[in-house]
């Protein structure tokens, strides 16, 4: 099953299933925000992205995730909004027969959602004000 | 019959924090391409958006190649996409 959600708010990770019993794998990934960014001191990160294409390239995105790898499962949440530092903006699990292939999954997963979904952050300072994050820290 | 099309321009990031516009309305010749839509952001930017390398989607979708846009399309600049 492949299941993707675009939120404006906190992110609930997926419950852990014990029910995956063909499944020797579950890789669960979540990204957080760091209090700096591009070398500065931040308090949040700002997502904003494209809303009438993200749902789309992220749900493709894990569908083609799910055909290069033998996953059996594969659930995203990306945070848009407003993300204080230290929470998560992205949340991913996978579950396949076996751990490798699970973690190739995620990683290609990963790498392409940050070449591919049209989400862009924007620096939070502590003084309020913002600016679009420098493209050497994606 | 009019020789122009409008398009709606979508910004995003670095485009939206140069032109401090989050859409716009644009005028260009028939039979304009998505190239001439970035060559006009780009002036409109003034150099603040030379170095960065954008990709175009037309009605919500990627365009890898340069295509004739039409009265009406939505035009989005794709600066590098940062999420995770």
């Amino acid at each position: 099953m492949i299941k993707t959600e675009i939120i404006n708010g906190p992110i609930t990770p997926f419950p852990s299933d014990d029910n995956h019993r063909d499944d020797g794998a579950e890789v669960v990934f979540n990204g957080r925000v760091r209090d700096t960014e591009n070398g500065k001191q931040i308090i949040a990160l700002e997502y904003e992205h494209y809303e009438k294409m993200t749902e789309k390239e992220i749900q493709a995105l894990a569908e083609e995730a799910a055909k290069k790898f033998p996953i059996r499962d594969l659930s995203c949440r990306h945070r848009i909004g407003k993300v204080p530092v230290g929470e998560a903006s992205l949340h991913v699990s996978i579950w396949a027969e076996h751990r490798q292939e699970a973690i190739q999954g995620l990683d290609w997963f990963i790498r392409e959602l940050k070449k591919r979904v049209p989400v862009w952050k924007w620096a939070v300072y502590p003084d309020g004000t913002k600016e679009a994050s420098s493209h050497e820290s994606c | 019959m009019s020789d122009t099309i409008t398009i709606r321009v979508k910004c995003f990031s670095h485009v939206k924090q140069a032109l401090k516009k989050d859409e716009l309305a644009l005028s260009i010749p028939k039979g304009s391409s998505t190239d001439v839509v970035i060559n006009a952001v780009l002036d409109m930017a003034g150099g603040k958006l030379n170095a960065i390398k954008m990709r175009v989607a037309v009605n919500h979708s990627y365009e890898p190649e340069p295509i004739m846009l039409k009265e009406g399309d939505e035009v989005a600049l794709i600066p590098p996409v940062q999420g995770g």
